[in-house]
């Protein structure tokens, strides 16, 4: 008989996912046993829940030791915890609070079932910490479904409502072909390597001298790649993007832009740096294309949007193409590629909360998503309408605000490798951040130039919790944009646990 | 086009490791575009074929009453298709779901339940206790009434 040997668990590295779990079951048993009138103790609930599991992401941090789970020294480990996914779990739990200070409000008054919102939010929070740690094919795959599943339904939260309906069906129906074709993929580079174990995968992959690389490899690796390239909204696979944001309720939109997001660019990182560091030659020109064609298309679409949710789309669409960017040399940038697109995700997470924070709360007015329903907005709410200046010219990348540093970190990566494609990338996201620049600037306009659409000017009641929201993202925002050493700090300092055991 | 990717290689025929590296980008991403073209070229045959083969319902003037059966070949269906299901049968599937998962996980822990020891006691308390709460959330949502 097979002796079985149970695995050594470190309970200090799982801690996180832990907390967020023991609090999953908390919001299921508060949700069983409160009326069903009164749910305002799950957000509560889940916010501190959040906050709480952030403790252990920071002593963790501080300790700084590299922890590796279910594996050997020699073969690498299926579950690391390191600086690279300590920094991304304190992103997906930060911007996980401030989606559900968001949704407070947002759930509570309007038709909703406010009790299975959070936790589905916490769910799909926990896959994306999963993912943050996870270097296996298998527990990639499992964390990718874990944040997905809980999202598609969040995007059909809105009760008798056809578009969210559509936003359902669509984020659905393109989020399950994406996996599809991704575990295609997955199949074949279990086929050809043996091992689910992406340190393994990068030890075999690299047996194949360059030039001799079987074309099945790259057939994997590109299907891979491609699976997540939905994830992330990158063009040609970001259809499904502009229609899902309208339809979704607000806070849900600002979470998949934010967060699932974030959650696809992790698993690419991991992917691309651990178990495909060899592959250059195939990658580098996948992403050029992806990276070029995303920014292009997504801001020359979002010039001609109505509708403030959709050019948040097309913006996001965008900023997905600058943070492809350093992946197509990152055989020649390595880690500073790598730091560039955590700092670039770390203040988008900042900026883009913030805008859809102002959105929402201009909305609990004007009941609208139309781009004109903002004229007016510096009269009767003066200080949201500088905030919504303050997000849009950081995205556009602005000097004095946040979004310039991120954009400085991708010049950085894209220009110190010194190779044609870098260069040619890096005029290509100069480009595209002038053409941006107009239709940020556009909603500017609307809010301090036109006169309010129906001429009513009372003032808007920003709830509390909306208040922290914009509070918390608009300092992040200008924090980094003042001090920029601050993000750098973190991201310098972020090595991926790669090195380990291999 | 093909003569320009000869030239490419002539010119760098004496350096190994240019020649290898350009032509292997060139012939690993033609395998994606074959691959691709493929999948374009299946699913345009499979449809292509039935549409060449099929009798059409209503063109050139053949109007096919079979066409708009609800099952073509089968059962001939009698009544109106609006009829009313019972909607708990649903609920008590996806019920049915969440034990057999349950099940699924157990019977293999149980055939070996002594190697794992006190390990796997704990860890499938830990599972079965965390699937009780959607028990307790079926209980408490009255969906386990049969009204």
């Amino acid at each position: 008989m097979l002796a079985f040997v149970a695995p050594s668990i470190d309970y200090h590295a799982f801690a996180p996912e832990l907390i967020v779990v023991a609090i999953l079951a908390i919001l299921v048993l508060v949700d069983c046993f409160t009326s069903d009138y009164d749910k305002s103790s799950q957000s509560s609930v889940a916010g501190f829940g959040l906050l709480l599991a952030l403790i252990p992401v920071v002593t963790l941090a501080m300790d700084g030791t590299v922890r590796g789970m279910f594996g050997s020294p020699e073969s690498g480990y299926a579950y690391v915890v390191d600086t690279y996914s300590l920094i991304l779990k304190a992103l997906f739990l930060v911007s996980g609070y401030v989606v559900v200070l968001l949704s407070q409000t947002y759930i509570a008054e309007g038709d909703y079932w406010e009790g299975e919102y959070y936790q589905l939010l916490l769910a799909s929070i926990l896959g994306m910490m999963v993912m943050a740690s996870a270097r296996d094919l298998v527990s990639i795959f499992v964390a990718l479904e874990l944040l997905s599943i809980p999202a598609y339904m969040l995007a059909a939260w809105r009760k008798r409502d056809l578009k969210s309906d559509e936003a359902g069906i669509k984020y659905y129906l393109m989020g399950v072909f994406a996996s599809a074709v991704m575990l295609y993929g997955m199949s074949l580079i279990y086929g050809i390597t043996g091992s689910t174990l992406l340190t393994e995968v990068a030890a075999n992959l690299r047996q194949f001298p360059a030039g001799q690389v079987p074309p099945i490899v790259v057939l994997a690796v590109v299907f891979v790649l491609v699976g997540f390239g939905f994830k992330v909204s990158a063009v040609p696979f970001h259809t499904w993007a502009p229609d899902t944001y309208e339809g979704a309720p607000t806070p849900v939109t600002a979470f998949l832009a934010v967060a699932s997001k974030a959650a696809g660019f992790v698993a690419l990182m991991t992917l691309v740096f651990v178990a495909f560091p060899g592959n250059t030659s195939t990658i580098e020109p996948l992403m050029f294309a992806l990276s070029a064609a995303t920014m292009t298309v997504g801001n020359l679409i979002a010039l001609r949007q109505t509708n403030i949710v959709r050019l948040l789309a097309y913006s996001g669409v965008a900023q997905a193409g600058y943070m492809l960017a350093p992946l197509a040399v990152y055989g020649v940038s390595g880690t500073v590629g790598l730091q560039a697109i955590i700092a670039y995700l770390l203040i988008y997470a900042a900026m883009n909360l913030g805008a859809f924070a102002v959105v929402i709360t201009a909305a609990r007015k004007t009941r609208s998503g139309e781009i004109s329903s903002f004229g007016g907005l510096i009269q009767y709410a003066p200080s949201l309408a500088v905030l919504m200046c303050l997000f849009l010219f950081s995205l556009a990348g602005i000097p004095p605000l946040g979004g310039w540093f991120a954009k400085f970190a991708v010049f950085r990566a894209l220009v110190g490798a010194e190779t044609g494609w870098g260069y040619a990338l890096a005029v290509l996201v100069g480009i595209n951040s002038v053409i941006a620049l107009f239709y940020y600037a556009r909603v500017a306009k609307t809010m301090v130039m036109d006169p309010a659409p129906d001429g009513d000017l009372s003032p808007v009641r920003v709830p509390f919790s909306l208040r922290a929201a914009l509070v918390i993202t608009a300092m992040v925002t200008v924090a980094v944009g003042v001090l920029p050493g601050l993000v750098g700090h973190f991201t310098d300092s972020v090595t991926i646990g790669a090195a380990l055991g291999s | 086009m093909l003569a320009q990717v000869s030239d490419v290689v002539d010119a760098c025929a004496g350096q190994a490791e240019c020649v290898t590296s350009y032509s292997d980008f060139l012939r690993s991403w033609l395998t994606v575009g074959i691959f691709v073209a493929l999948g374009f070229v299946m699913a345009g045959a499979m449809l292509g074929i039935a549409m060449v083969l099929r009798p059409s319902s209503n063109r050139r003037g053949r109007f096919q009453e079979q066409k708009f059966i609800t099952y073509e070949s089968g059962v001939d269906p009698v009544g109106w298709s609006w009829t009313q299901t019972q909607v708990r049968y649903y609920i008590f599937a996806l019920l049915f779901v969440l034990f057999d998962v349950e099940a699924v996980f157990i019977f293999p822990w149980a055939t070996r339940l002594e190697i794992y020891d006190l390990f796997g006691l704990i860890e499938m308390l830990i599972f079965i206790a965390i699937l009780a709460l959607g028990l307790v959330y079926a209980v408490r949502k009255k969906v386990l009434q049969w009204l």
